[in-house]
């Protein structure tokens, strides 16, 4: 049972980074951004070749680098490899594409890494990933496989609050505020001197840095990365968890995390098994994730219809101050200003 | 350059923009005077809001020059002009809907230093917080002229039609440029709320901001500009004071005779 509280709060606090970076993407420059999920594989896969060494020919694999980096220097060098490659993507579908049309841009983005990770087999060995990195930092610290399960939480905790106080920052900094006149009208935004383009891009690597470093760490805790674990479901819990929580508040995300990412997510596992017809001791083991995909999928469709800016609305700042009284005014308020 | 651009506040040579057989602006060239109200008129079709977003940056003309300052503008994207100091309007009011009231008026002011993404994260300059002190008291000063500060805290979406028009006027006190453009302030407002708008503009005058108004409403034309200026067709057919310009039978022809006034 702790084991498997330590598990699920470990994917909480990684899972809680990414959704930060996909809330500066999507909850604040307002960017229904598919390519997500590629910047978190990049940051694992680069995370992978960067510390498991040299590919052996038993069982064959073949991939670049092959190093045997430290695991932080790796983590570093995967996540400005994510932010690389969405600098790429990012570039191309922000300039002039909007909308569904730079979604369906980077879709197509997230289609070919997807495809080229999965199929060019030298780049990252192809269908059947990379694995091997057991316990990063685990034999300099000297820990066991039990005591490391307790390192690698703290350590994800740990990096999770870092990002949020980050994050926290950037929310209520003018950069964050800049970010969000985007959100709500850009024309307006480019007509008070705004570079809409560069400022998006900025927010579009930002979160994709999140992402990377994200992958990073996941890699670390599955030890392992192929393309079946980068499913379309996956974007999906991220998306769902950021409208949950309430789109643009940090706060919000943290909680949507909770709730999508832990709850649902890991409250699916109790369901009751449903055996194969005619033999009641074996059972579908593909009913389960289909049935997580449905209670996401039906909790995403009740909120979209009854409560579209999730549990935490994102907060506006509140001048508290008395108004100050001016004189002389140019034009003298009367009835008419209010509504 | 051969013009004494210290006299205008823009000047517009030979503006031409089409779209596919269509040539919405047609050799459009015009002065706008420095410190004065110019009023940019013409039916429906003349080239008018074209003309706007070609001065503006929002499309780019053909051929043909813009210059403000002594910098010819045409082909900068519409941040650069904006930063130069040349600001416009909308048509429509365009409000950050989501954004309240008083971070509409705020963040009308772009600042490169605070903006910085760098700045934010590390909270150097003052960038940390999203509205600095003085900024905040300016933004409160404007709203209280234009009677909005009781509804600062409010989301901007949530204003009436009129408010949104007193809002989109209050962002450009705060911004502050040399020269605006009000593309129909008067769309869907009342009488009342006109005349506060036409103290604003004098307002805007006596600020240093210079202003080229375009608007349907000839009584409020009358009303507030020195100068004005008919388009029809994409090309500019007469300019001058506004009571000249009705003895003008071309304008009438084009334009003010389809009108009761």
């Amino acid at each position: 049972m702790t084991a498997y509280l330590v598990s699920i709060l470990t994917e909480g606090a990684i899972f809680g980074i990414m959704a930060l970076g996909l809330n500066v993407i999507w909850g604040w420059s307002g960017d229904f951004d598919l390519a997500y999920y590629g910047y978190i594989a990049v940051g694992a896969y680069m995370t992978l070749v960067l510390t498991i060494g040299p590919a052996s020919a038993t069982p064959p694999a073949q991939y670049i680098l092959g190093l045997q980096l430290p695991y932080p220097l790796a983590v570093v060098i995967a996540v400005i490899t994510a932010m690389a490659v969405s600098l790429v993507v990012g570039s191309i579908a922000l300039r002039h594409l909007r909308g569904i049309y730079f979604s369906i841009v980077t879709l197509g983005a997230v289609y070919v890494m997807y495809v080229i990770a999965g199929q060019f087999v030298p780049l990252f060995n192809g269908y059947n990933g990379l694995s091997g990195l057991f316990d990063p930092m685990g034999d300099v610290l000297g820990l066991d496989y039990n005591s490391y399960q307790y390192f690698f939480l703290g350590l994800s905790l740990v990096m999770f609050v870092l990002v949020y106080i980050l994050m926290a920052r950037v929310s209520s900094s003018r950069f964050g505020l800049a970010l969000r006149t985007l959100r709500e009208d850009e024309r307006a935004a480019a007509a008070f001197g705004r570079d809409i383009y560069r400022l998006k891009l900025k927010g579009y690597v930002l979160g994709a840095a999140l992402g990377g470093f994200g992958g990073a760490l996941f890699a670390a805790y599955l030890s392992a990365f192929n393309p079946s674990a980068w499913a379309p479901i996956e974007v999906i819990v991220l998306y769902a968890a950021v409208l949950v929580g309430g789109r643009g508040n940090i706060r919000g995300v943290t909680l949507g995390v909770l709730i999508m990412g832990v709850l649902v997510q890991e409250s699916t596992r109790f369901l009751p098994q449903i055996p194969v017809l005619g033999d009641l001791n074996t059972h579908h083991p593909q009913v389960l994730l289909a049935m997580r995909g449905v209670v996401i999928g039906l909790v995403l469709v009740l909120f979209l219809r009854f409560r579209p800016q999730g549990l935490l609305p994102e907060r506006r700042f509140v001048d508290r101050q008395a108004a100050p009284d001016i004189t002389p005014r140019i034009i003298t308020t009367n009835s008419e200003a209010s509504p | 350059m051969s013009a004494p651009a210290t006299t205008s506040a823009l000047e517009v040579r030979g503006l031409t923009k089409r779209f596919g057989g269509v040539v919405a602006v047609d050799g459009c060239s015009f002065r706008a005077p420095l410190g004065q109200v110019t009023g940019l008129i013409g039916p429906n079709g003349a080239g008018k809001s074209t003309a706007i977003d070609l001065i503006s940056g929002f499309k780019l003309p053909d051929s043909g020059t813009v210059l403000f300052k002594g910098m010819a503008l045409q082909g900068l994207p519409p941040h650069r002009i904006s930063r130069l100091g040349l600001m416009r309007t909308f048509q429509s009011p365009r409000e950050w809907p989501g954004l309240t009231v008083l971070e509409n008026v705020v963040m009308a002011r772009w600042d490169s230093g605070r903006e910085s993404f760098v700045g934010g994260l590390l909270g150097l300059r003052g960038a940390q917080r999203n509205t600095a002190a003085d900024e905040l008291s300016r933004a409160r000063e404007i709203l209280d002229e234009f009677g909005l500060l009781a509804l600062r805290n409010e989301r901007a979406g949530n204003l009436s039609g009129g408010q949104k028009r007193l809002l989109e006027f209050a962002r450009i006190r705060m911004a502050a440029p040399e020269l605006v453009i009000l593309d129909e302030p008067m769309g869907g407002v009342n009488p009342v709320l006109g005349e506060r708008m036409a103290l604003a503009i004098e307002a805007f005058i006596a600020a240093g901001t210079s202003v080229i108004v375009v608007e349907h409403n000839l009584p409020f034309i009358k009303r507030v500009t020195e100068h004005v200026i008919v388009m029809a067709q994409g090309a500019v057919i007469a300019e001058g004071s506004f009571d000249s310009l009705r003895s003008n039978q071309d304008v009438v022809d084009a334009y003010l005779g389809e009108m009761v006034t």
